[in-house]
């Protein structure tokens, strides 16, 4: 998970089966609507400055809506992250081990990280069933939308921690989405 | 105790610190046999704040301004004013940080906004990943003391009305201006213990060319600044504005800004988002925890415990908010550890404007030390570097700032002068 | 560590509150817990978290509902999207005075309200003051409707308040609780409303201080209990439980008083003016579109009605 690994001299050969291809396409169209929701939330935001001076009204959604959207683009970008490898870790001492052992290692940590993304969704679910009949104040729109990027962040973690794990018992190695 | 052992047990195999912390609260809840979702909703809660938006925004501009060239006029302006010092552009990373810090109120703003910029361009200049990193995160922790901090105002809410925030605000100016200073020194130090480059004076043409080449680049702290300071946006709002007028300038005035670097642009401000959000999201996981555990309040009553002269009373309370700020977020910290500690710190004789300084600075500390440090893990995500790679220098950056923060602790002049000069 | 112990031992109920330890409404709960421990020799009991240590007030309410918390002291503000009955209270000028609300919270209404919350996973205790809340300006005061026309005024996220700023003629801004003070001191917003307490404790008199007794809403706070927790009790505990909560109320509303009067001689002190309105009548006439926008089902309707009837 460390970024040195970018660095590295000799990359082992891209992994190229269907799951490879699908969570391609799925982080793909991932970056592209976070991206899309990155320019909402800066429109948004602009507007109420705009609404405030220009049309002498204050949008009362913009706040609610802006926080919203931000949930979306934070959870894909952090599930992007898992995939190409983007997070912060410690450099732990798994640099001291042997290449078969820190595979293991590898293995066991992205399996914990899939672990974590599956408990994302599945709590992701329950809170979002919970807050179902509530509105968002001002927006009108259930409180359940506050949830949904955790229940679609978790499944994509859970699919690129896989697809990292069956790459490193090839000996392959994932190439990132987007650099 | 298992949310410490777990945490420490996880970050050591070396897994990602925001999986790390959250991994470690999940265990934590199902040991307790609390509902597992619990953790979640914090999460949610703690990503869904709004005044947080200025992290994207202050990201995303500072990466068109990177992609559309803006930044590389703005560091020749640099190099040609102050390139001929020995490690010239941390020394400028450092004013330009501080001043920014008065934009943008918060050290993580601060980070993302200057950091995006300065770091990558440090690094082309054959500054070391590392030394970029720290300069831009310990310089950006002036951010806290400056006059728009919303931190100072988490303060003034968390003391009950026994600090002014007026006075407050007249309070950090000079501790900010302290801390540049012993920055500047860590910052030199380091240059020239390294050995890092001084170039050529390129001579006053030069330098008037490409000042006037990135002085529209420059603008945006102007437009910012004004912006926030004349009432017309809020800082959040101003991000926003920032991003428009990034936008503006590297498509219309400079013609720069392809559709491709465009893309490559707000690909990475939704990653670097990703990462540091998921951070914030998770920290507010672990907070809830030691909320539930009630970590700080059994503090205050260890510490009544073991002494009663104020030096060490002083020294003790700074120790502490320091450790629980190597864990908690700067919000936290101060709305969890004031109750505790003010009237601790009342009692032998501290001000409630000069306690709130000192915790500010402490807060501020935290942001920059492993395992939860804010500002440190969005310069590493900016830098392309480990935290751990980045702790190898760390040593001068953190002494500066504990010389910082013992002066403002004993010497009360140096957050009270200014503030009794303008209220009284 | 040895600074992590385990929490609070099982037979204390965990309480969260989002206001400081000395708060009001933070010492009514520790007496609700005390009543307890003193009734049942210590088999029950309730451990306050203040300051926010268990999240916001949104927060509380989704944990109080899957059970990871037993009760929490809340306003009615953040409730009335999901128990709608709760919005009758925070309607503006629903109450005529503090005694007309006492009266109709401590009475039958009250107590209907209270027990709706029952369908939303909660069990509703008691209603607490929270002191009627008024708006505070940088530039004049705002004695009539006219003065406050087109103003930029600061609100809660809540249809409710933004609905009544705008019916007031002013320009609802909603904003977070801690960007309000450097908005009024730079003009962003024109003014911001809160009871005296927040207007102290936040230290807003300082950049408005014009503090208009419009008295607009006096939104109670409310003490609630989990649903899940709550059928795990025995009936007999379940009644001593609601026994105490009802019992606190005195003792909360004199703690109330003293804190209210406390903090107006704080601001007065530091230059605040406190400056009646005109004409009360005509910020009541402006509320029709409010109270036919939200008062907009037979239960609700009939819920006011009720209140305008309590003498
Ligand atoms: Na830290
Ligand atoms: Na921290």
């Amino acid at each position: 998970m460390d970024i040195e690994l970018q660095a590295m001299d000799v990359s082992p050969p891209h992994s190229a089966g269907w799951l490879t291809r699908m969570n391609a396409a799925l982080a793909r169209t991932g970056m592209y609507v976070a991206i899309i929701g990155l320019m909402a939330i800066v429109a948004v935001v602009f507007y109420q400055v705009f609404g405030r001076y220009v049309l002498n009204n204050s949008p009362t959604w913009a706040e609610s809506l802006a926080i919203v959207l931000v949930l979306y683009v934070t959870l894909i970008g952090a599930a992007v992250g898992v995939r190409d490898a983007g997070h912060i870790g410690l450099e732990s001492l798994l640099v001291m081990l042997s290449d078969s052992a820190r595979r293991k290692m590898d293995i066991f940590i992205y399996a914990l990280v899939g672990i974590f993304g599956g408990c994302m969704a599945y709590n992701g679910w329950v809170l979002g069933s919970s807050v179902m009949s509530y509105t968002i104040p001002n927006l009108h729109i259930s409180e359940a939308v506050r949830y949904v990027p955790l229940v679609l962040s978790g499944v994509l973690i859970v699919l690129f921690s896989i697809e990292h794990i069956v790459a490193i018992l090839r000996g392959e190695e994932v190439k990132p989405s987007w650099n | 105790m298992i949310l410490s052992i777990t945490f420490f047990g996880f970050l050591i195999l070396g897994i990602p610190v925001a999986f790390a912390i959250g991994l470690s609260a999940l265990c934590t809840i199902l040991y307790e046999g609390l509902p597992v979702a619990v953790v979640f909703q914090q999460m949610m809660s703690g990503m869904n704040v709004f005044s947080f938006l200025a992290i994207p925004f202050f990201v995303f501009s500072g990466e068109l301004m990177l992609h559309g060239g803006v930044a590389d006029k703005i560091v020749a302006a640099a190099k040609s004013m102050v390139g001929h010092i020995r490690g010239g552009l941390g020394m400028s990373n450092v004013v330009a940080c501080t001043l920014f810090g008065g934009v943008a109120g918060s050290p993580v703003a601060d980070v993302s906004a200057m950091g995006a910029v300065m770091i990558p361009m440090m690094k082309r200049e054959g500054y070391h990943a590392d030394y970029a990193v720290n300069v831009t995160t310990h310089a950006a922790l002036v951010g806290a003391l400056m006059p728009t901090s919303h931190n100072m105002i988490i303060y003034a809410l968390a003391a009950g009305g026994k600090a002014s925030i007026g006075a407050l605000i007249a309070a950090g100016l000079m501790p900010a201006l302290l801390l540049m200073v012993c920055n500047l020194g860590a910052a030199y130090y380091v240059a020239v213990k390294r050995g890092y480059p001084k170039g050529s004076f390129p001579g006053w043409d030069i330098l008037l060319h490409s000042f006037a080449a990135a002085l529209p680049g420059m603008l945006i702290v102007v437009i910012i600044l004004a912006g926030i300071t004349s009432g017309v946006f809020t800082a959040t709002e101003s991000a926003s504005v920032a991003v428009i007028y990034a936008l503006l300038l590297t498509t219309l005035v400079y013609r720069t800004l392809t559709l491709e670097k465009f893309l490559a642009a707000a690909a990475k401000t939704v990653k670097t988002t990703g990462v540091v959000l998921l951070l914030i999201g998770v920290s507010t996981m672990f907070q809830y925890l030691m909320g539930l555990y009630e970590v700080a309040d059994m503090t205050g009553e260890l510490l009544a415990g073991i002494s009663s002269n104020p030096i060490v009373i002083f020294l003790l309370i700074n120790i502490i908010l320091f450790l629980l700020g190597t864990f908690m977020d700067m919000a936290s910290t101060i709305l969890i550890c004031t109750p505790i500690f003010l009237p601790i710190a009342m009692t032998y004789g501290m001000d409630p404007v000069q306690f709130g300084i000192v915790m500010l600075i402490n807060c501020a500390l935290g942001l920059n030390t492993p395992p939860v440090g804010t500002t440190q893990f969005i310069g590493c995500a900016i830098g392309g570097v480990s935290v751990g790679e980045v702790m190898r220098s760390i040593t001068p950056f953190y002494g500066a700032l504990f010389v910082a923060l013992l002066l403002v602790t004993y010497v009360p002049a140096f957050s009270l002068w200014l503030p009794r000069l303008l209220m009284n | 560590a040895p600074m992590l112990s385990a929490p609070a031992a099982a037979r204390d109920f965990r309480s969260a509150d989002i206001h400081p330890t000395d708060y009001p409404t933070v010492e009514a709960a520790r007496y609700v817990g005390k009543l307890l421990a003193e009734r049942t020799n210590g088999r029950l009991g309730i451990k306050v978290f203040p300051n926010g240590a268990l999240g916001n007030e949104k927060d509380t309410i989704e944990q109080l509902k899957i059970g990871a918390l037993e009760m929490m002291r809340i306003n009615v503000a953040p409730l009335n999207n999901v128990v709608p009955e709760t919005m009758v209270t925070a309607l503006p000028f629903i109450f005529r005075d503090t005694g007309h609300m006492r009266r109709v919270l401590d009475g039958p209404v009250g107590d209907e309200i209270l027990a709706a919350m029952e369908s939303q996973g909660m069990v509703g205790l008691a209603f607490y003051d929270s002191g009627s809340r008024n708006m505070y300006s940088a530039a004049k005061p705002y004695k009539t409707l006219a003065d406050m026309k087109g103003a930029k005024i600061r609100v809660q996220q809540s249809d409710l308040f933004v609905a009544m700023i705008q019916a007031l003629g002013a320009n609802a801004t909603p904003m977070p609780f801690g960007e309000v003070y450097t908005a009024l001191k730079t003009g962003i917003v024109d003014a911001a409303e809160n009871n005296y307490p927040s207007y102290e404790s936040s230290r807003h008199f300082e950049a408005a201080k014009y503090y208009t007794l419009t008295e607009h809403a006096m939104a109670p706070e409310v003490l609630v209990f989990s649903k899940v927790a709550w059928d795990r009790l025995s009936k007999d505990d379940q009644a001593l439980v609601r026994k105490a909560a009802k019992e606190s109320v005195p003792y909360m509303r004199k703690l109330w008083e003293e804190r209210e009067q406390k903090s107006k001689d704080v601001v007065v002190k530091a230059g605040a003016q406190i400056v009646e309105v005109t004409n009360k009548q005509e910020f009541i006439d402006a509320m029709k579109p409010v109270y036919d926008k939200f008062a907009n089902t037979p239960k609700l309707q009939s819920l006011v009605q009720r209140v305008q009837e309590t003498k």
